[in-house]
């Protein structure tokens, strides 16, 4: 039935798909792709608006506060933490990627509650850092903050921080639901069943994608 | 579909075990609901696609009718389309409101609704599966929620049009602030988020759709389907849903922009204004508007392509199967077709030359945009080639085809004219534009769509459509659309500006008066015949000539190796297996071979 | 949808010797994880000295990002171990990048030339420093920045 395909038989051949892959992992890229689009658009509109502004807060600035830490300036080490965060629940789930191809199922759940775990984390620190930036004044339409030489800024800065990490913080938190489900369903041996843990190999690209999303929005707000 | 594949280094095989379709093909009870309403079969989905499309397609046509009707006859009322507008239409006259209302939904129902939804939502989900030899699309399922999510975009867009302050009235195009400002006009108020609603709706569509006809084609080829043995409609339908899964998204973000300038307080598109409606200046500062045109048009100009690329593929397909010849220069047609869905990426910006565009960065747009001359220009020759000293047969899917051939060409030379910035200057929002767009990409696509009704009709109802009605329905729509849109390329050079309601009130487009008239009278007995077109389409479904065999055209491709009527997955035993290109005509001798067929010893090469 | 399945389900779990390799993906860490931290000192102790060097920072944290995208994409989303042709498929849409950002980009700065240029009194107002009001709980960041430090814009 699994026709051994010879060798030099190409791939493009038909019959089989040409990348080895199964239907949904590449659906799953290129939605991937698709939303990358959707990210890029934002951030590139965020440039466009930043390159024709004659001035633009000082991310130094305005990110500067970590929990209990009171007045003490300390730029970008929040963010900072939540990168690690972040960075930390995709090694996990690469991990339970791992654990699902060699079929082990009590791998899988614990790194699967590490992920979930480090995605509530994340979401955590977020909502943390908006409650803060809110009560200095920050929100969509609002902008406390000053230019880099103290002129007054335009809402812009806020607008676009809160749209483009609010739709990132969106997609962690659907990332979370879909690695509880993809728990739930380990829990109860679905993947075992079926016989493999494609399932888990998809949640994880999506979630992998989510912290390479981050990396841009870290660059684009906090570093430029 | 669950995903049973195989992983790690053991070939993921998509063939279909003999055992397993023997199994599972035609021994299921379907009910009316999931046979007609919620049904995952590819083909029931594109009929439903179809028919939603030709539903809007009559509604937009209509509006275009009403519109003509005041662009004709300006001086005159006309008491019944107050019986029938009500409101729209006080004393019998179109009230300037409504008149934009009614362009705004004509271009956004037709571009979206009609030509994409309806065009490549019909023919990648017809025509994916069969020709490629699947038995359904990679996910069903999804297929399914494609089309009900085409559905909901459409009843919020049909809802739109029976709210108090009217449906969006600022062009299908919706540049801010005309789109932001709910007080800029009263299309900008529910209309507008109605609008936004049921766009959305309808990019989660198109991405659910396109995302299943990318991984179809890819994945789930019968054995010996080679991509360079595809027939050129699978090509062409491929990379329509590329250029969809890409461009869309950015649209979708361009309107999430929107809708925050809209009710979040931003300004993201906002900068400078006041409104003289309220006698206020906003305090929205530092946002762009070009940003939004930027935005809109990087969807904007490949959704040029994702209506015109699956009409070329059709019309490819069936010219060859016409012409009883190979399709000259295959590889040249699929190459063409990839330059020109990257290059549909990259030359948005031409749609924005005399916004406030960097006259600097519009120079490399003229670059990119004139380069797109090049890969039609090969299509073109190639299908004139193709039916060079051809022994055509002129059914009414070929004559279609050649109208869109035809079209085609007279359409494109224009957008020569005016991918220059310069001229630009001159003819931008001008009826030149107009007559540019409609007949390279509204009337050819719709010839292309015709085409491929006429044509694959017999596959999807197994009866054939009227003939007669067929030829009237070519010739009046052929001579129609010269006659609606040539005469204005002739208003546009002398400067007539679009989006007017009235004419009559400057002297220098006085003497159009009965040029407009004349347009109008032939854009209404063109509409007529459309209807008689439906008329056929739908009498054919239950009373049309049977078809008989299982080829009817002596075509080369899988889905005519199907039953006459196929059940739901397509091929009641095993998929065939494919052995050569879908352009075996005429040769060594004989009038077609099937790509079924081996090659044969002493066969020659093509 | 059970009737068409599109393949076999017998093999699964047989042939999944292929050991997922741990070592790579914890070594993939530390890189992102390095980066993050020159990008942190970068941003926080050496950039805020000099600004005029800002263009090249900016230059700095794009090679640093993109490093770090690829890492990501190459390992923890596996693609490096695909199929070439699979990897084309997702690498040449992603080229499209470079045009989109430099058309929008280039056309952004363009108008805030233009409006400099055309509109003196936009450009004035944008000169004007606003009131001391710091925002609250931000008394040493804000007040130290608003000095003349920080003369040129942004890019």
């Amino acid at each position: 039935m699994a026709q051994a395909v010879p060798a030099n038989q190409k791939w493009w051949g038909g019959g089989r798909s040409p990348f080895n892959v199964e239907y949904g992992k590449l659906m799953m890229w290129y939605f991937l792709m698709s939303d990358a689009f959707t990210f890029g658009a934002f951030l590139i509109a965020y440039g466009t608006v930043r390159f024709s502004s004659n001035g633009w807060p000082d991310p130094n600035v305005v990110f500067s506060s970590f929990p209990f830490a009171g007045h003490a300036h300390l730029p970008l080490v929040f963010v900072s933490v939540m990168t690690f965060i972040l960075i930390m629940s995709s090694v996990t789930m690469v991990l339970a990627v791992g654990a699902g191809h060699s079929n082990d199922r009590k791998s899988v759940l614990k790194w699967l509650f590490w992920t979930i775990i480090g995605g509530i984390a994340f979401l955590g620190c977020q909502a943390w850092e908006w409650h803060h930036l809110h009560d200095q004044g920050a929100w969509w339409g609002m902008n406390p903050f000053h230019n880099f030489d103290g002129s007054e800024a335009s809402t812009n800065f806020t607008n676009f921080f809160f749209t483009i990490t609010g739709f990132h913080g969106f997609h962690v938190f659907s990332g979370v639901i879909i690695n509880i489900i993809m728990f739930i369903m380990t829990y109860r041996g679905v993947f075992d069943r079926r016989g493999h843990y494609l399932m888990i190999e998809k949640a994880g690209l999506y979630w992998h994608f989510v912290d390479l999303v981050w990396v841009f929005v870290f660059t684009c707000f906090y570093l430029f | 579909m669950s995903n049973e594949a195989l992983h790690g280094h053991s070939e993921v095989v998509t063939t279909h075990d003999v055992h397993h379709d023997e199994h599972h093909v035609h021994h299921h009870k379907e009910t009316f609901i999931t046979k007609y309403v919620f049904s995952q079969d590819h083909k029931m989905i594109a009929k439903q696609f179809l028919i939603t499309g030709m539903v809007w397609a009559i509604l937009g046509g209509l509006m275009s009718v009403l519109f003509r009707l005041q662009l004709g006859y300006p001086d005159q009322t006309f008491p019944w389309l107050e019986d029938i507008l009500g409101r729209w239409a006080k004393g019998g006259k179109i009230s300037a409101e409504n008149y934009y209302a009614l362009v705004t939904m004509h271009g956004t129902v037709l571009v979206f609704f009609v030509l994409t939804g309806g065009l490549s939502g019909t023919f990648a989900n017809f025509l994916i599966p069969l020709q490629i030899g699947a038995r359904d699309m990679a996910s069903p399922f999804m297929n399914m929620l494609s089309y009900w999510f085409f559905f909901g975009g459409s009843i919020v867009m049909l809802s739109s049009l029976f709210i108090q302050t009217g449906p969006f009235s600022g062009g299908w195009t919706a540049y801010p602030p005309l789109s932001a400002l709910g007080d800029a006009s009263p299309g900008s108020k529910t209309g507008m988020d109605l609008w936004i609603t049921a766009m959305a709706l309808f990019v989660v569509s198109s991405l659910l759709g396109g995302l299943n006809y990318i991984s179809t084609v890819l994945n789930m080829r019968t054995k010996g389907m080679s991509m360079t043995r595809m027939p050129l409609t699978m090509w062409a339908l491929f990379f329509t849903a590329v250029l969809g899964v890409l461009s869309f998204p950015v649209l979708l973000s361009g309107f999430i922009l929107l809708l925050f300038d809209r009710h979040g307080g931003t300004s993201f598109y906002l900068s400078d204004i006041y409104i003289t409606a309220t006698k206020q200046a906003l305090p929205n500062e530092g946002g762009s508007a070009i940003l939004f045109q930027h935005l809109f048009w990087f969807l904007g100009h490949p959704e040029v392509y994702i209506i015109l690329l699956p009409a070329m593929g059709m019309a490819s397909e069936i010219i060859s199967i016409n012409a009883r010849k190979p399709i000259f220069g295959y590889m040249a047609m699929v190459g063409s077709i990839f330059a020109i869905t990257i290059l549909a990426f990259l030359v948005w910006a031409h749609h924005m030359f005399v916004t406030g565009l960097n006259p600097f960065l519009g120079s490399v747009f003229v670059l990119l945009t004139l380069l797109i001359a090049v890969p039609s220009a090969i299509k073109v020759f190639n299908w004139l080639t193709t039916i060079w000293k051809a022994n055509i047969r002129f059914t009414p899917g070929m004559m279609f085809a050649l109208g869109f051939v035809s079209l085609f060409i007279s359409g494109g030379l224009t957008g020569i004219f005016l991918g220059n910035s310069t001229l630009d200057i001159h003819l931008h929002d001008t009826y030149f534009v107009i007559a540019h767009f409609h007949i390279v990409m509204g009337v050819s696509a719709f010839f292309g769509m015709f085409a491929g009704i006429y044509h694959w009709f017999p596959k999807m109802y197994g009866r054939f459509m009227n003939n007669t009605m067929a030829y009237i329905h070519f010739w009046v729509t052929l001579a129609g659309a010269y006659l609606i849109f040539w005469p204005m390329h002739y208003e546009g050079l002398a400067g007539m500006p679009r989006r007017y309601l009235d004419y009559s009130g400057w002297e220098s487009f006085k003497h159009f008066a009965d040029l407009n008239k004349f347009i109008s009278t032939v854009a209404m007995i063109v509409f007529a015949i459309q209807l008689m077109f439906v008329f056929n389409f739908f009498y054919s479904i239950f009373k049309g000539r049977k078809v008989t065999t299982t080829n009817p055209w002596g075509a080369t491709t899988l889905e005519w190796t199907t039953p006459i009527r196929p059940g739901h997955g397509n091929w009641p035993g095993e998929i065939p297996e494919v052995h050569r290109w879908a352009y075996d005509y005429s040769k060594d001798g004989r009038d077609f071979i099937p790509q079924t067929e081996p090659i044969g010893p002493n066969e020659s090469h093509h | 949808m059970e009737k068409f399945e599109t393949s076999h389900t017998a093999e699964h779990g047989h042939e999944e010797k292929h050991s997922f390799d741990t070592k790579a993906i914890w070594r993939t860490f530390w890189i992102l994880l390095v980066i993050t931290c020159i990008e942190l000192i970068v941003g926080m102790f050496i950039a805020p000295h000099f600004h005029s060097l800002k263009l090249m920072f900016n230059v700095l944290y794009i090679i640093f990002t993109l490093a770090k995208a690829f890492y990501i994409i190459a390992e923890f989303m596996h693609l490096r171990h695909e199929i070439k042709n699979m990897i084309m498929t997702v690498a040449i849409p992603a080229l499209l990048f470079i045009w989109f950002i430099t058309a929008f980009l280039w056309d952004g700065n363009s108008y805030k030339n233009l409006r400099n240029n055309y509109d003196p009194h936009h450009k004035e107002q944008s000169k004007v420093k606003a009131e001391a009001k710091p925002a609250h709980g931000e008394e040493h960041g804000a007040g130290e920045s608003h000095g003349a430090e920080k003369p040129e814009t942004v890019h």
